[in-house]
């Protein structure tokens, strides 16, 4: 059995107005640090808040990727995403970014890196996996792929995530 | 990604992150800046305008939203909350999570200078087992809290076989996070 979300709540689906919160962190660090400092506090929770998914995804390779990720967007509100895994890797389409999609519904005003915090932050959950992470497109919509790290596929590039508005 | 379902997890962990940075000054800011005035900029502007009636709008829905076991007593002079079971601290007792040494400052923290920008005090406890009360009244009105069930009877949370913990933390007509006394016996 693929193992889910590593922290349970007693609600099945968070709620949505968190990502006003996520997204004001973000503009915080940003402001009060810096961009470098933005990128080491998503590196940071990344290996260690999320350390437990690290875990799962260590002991259950792909299935253990495709499950969490099917758990986690069940319980965030508005999600549309297509989980397909395959024997190379686990790749996300994600139709509606439930984040973007509330923020936006909302008029919030979007930090524009917004969306690069999702390669940081799974990079390093992938990475004591022995998994990369790779991800095209953003600002709502966008492509997120899982794969080992011995397939050497070329560095992330940042100018392939799109900055959100 | 980081996501809302278990955000009160992550936040936490934020907050002694932050404190890492650049120490408890940090902290506060974050609560006011980002919380206060950025991500719950919605309630502050309501309260502000609305006061008690704005208060009772913006703590029906969304603390329902969050799961919360709760009771709201309002008048013409007093908002109050009595909290049996904080969505927030419970998800964090429930999962093993702390970072922070009292996550639940956080919550004065940004209501705090809400209520203050708004012209009210709060007189508050919170024994850190998932249970708090608050009473928001003018800045004008000199009133002490209320006894123990005089505003909300049988679902005053001082009610409680559990109410009394040991370091249960204390507010006097404050809008500051540290200007809190601890109480031994609760």
């Amino acid at each position: 059995m693929s193992p889910a979300l590593p922290y349970t709540d007693t609600k099945p689906v968070g709620h949505a107005d968190f990502y006003f919160a996520v997204n004001a962190t973000f503009r915080f660090i940003l402001k009060r640090f810096g961009y470098e400092k933005l990128q080491e506090y998503w590196r940071n929770i990344g290996a260690s808040y999320y350390k437990p998914v690290s875990a799962q995804w260590l002991d259950h390779g792909f299935a253990g990727v495709a499950g969490y990720w099917r758990a986690f967007f069940k319980a965030e509100p508005g999600a549309e995403v297509a989980v397909h895994e395959s024997a190379d890797e686990v790749r996300l389409e994600v139709k509606q970014c439930p984040a973007i999609h509330h923020l936006r519904e909302n008029k919030r005003e979007i930090v524009a890196c917004f969306c690069q915090h999702c390669f940081f932050v799974n990079e390093a959950i992938a990475g004591p996996a022995g998994m990369a992470v790779r991800i095209t497109g953003g600002n709502g919509v966008c492509t997120q792929r899982f794969m080992r790290q011995s397939r050497n596929e070329p560095a992330q590039k940042l100018e392939d995530i799109k900055e959100a508005t | 990604m980081i996501g809302c379902y278990d955000f009160c997890g992550n936040y936490e962990w934020t907050f002694e992150w932050l404190r890492q940075q650049g120490g408890h000054e940090v902290v506060r800011s974050y609560w006011d800046e980002a919380i206060h005035h950025d991500s719950q900029v919605h309630a502050s502007a309501l309260i502000a305008a609305k006061g008690i009636e704005g208060m009772k709008e913006y703590w029906g829905p969304t603390l329902a939203d969050e799961g919360a076991v709760y009771e709201r007593t309002a008048t013409d002079d007093v908002f109050r909350i009595d909290m049996h079971e904080c969505p927030s601290k419970g998800f964090l007792i429930r999962n093993g999570l702390q970072q922070y040494p009292d996550y639940c400052d956080h919550c004065m923290g940004w209501i705090g200078p809400m209520m203050k920008q708004a012209g009210f005090v709060v007189d508050h406890e919170h024994n850190h087992c998932g249970q708090c009360w608050w009473e928001m009244r003018r800045e004008s009105d000199a009133s002490a809290p209320s006894k123990t069930g005089e505003l909300s009877g049988e679902h005053d949370v001082r009610l409680r076989a559990d109410w009394k913990q040991p370091g249960t933390d204390h507010y006097d007509r404050a809008t500051d996070p540290d200007h809190k006394s601890v109480r031994p016996q609760g």
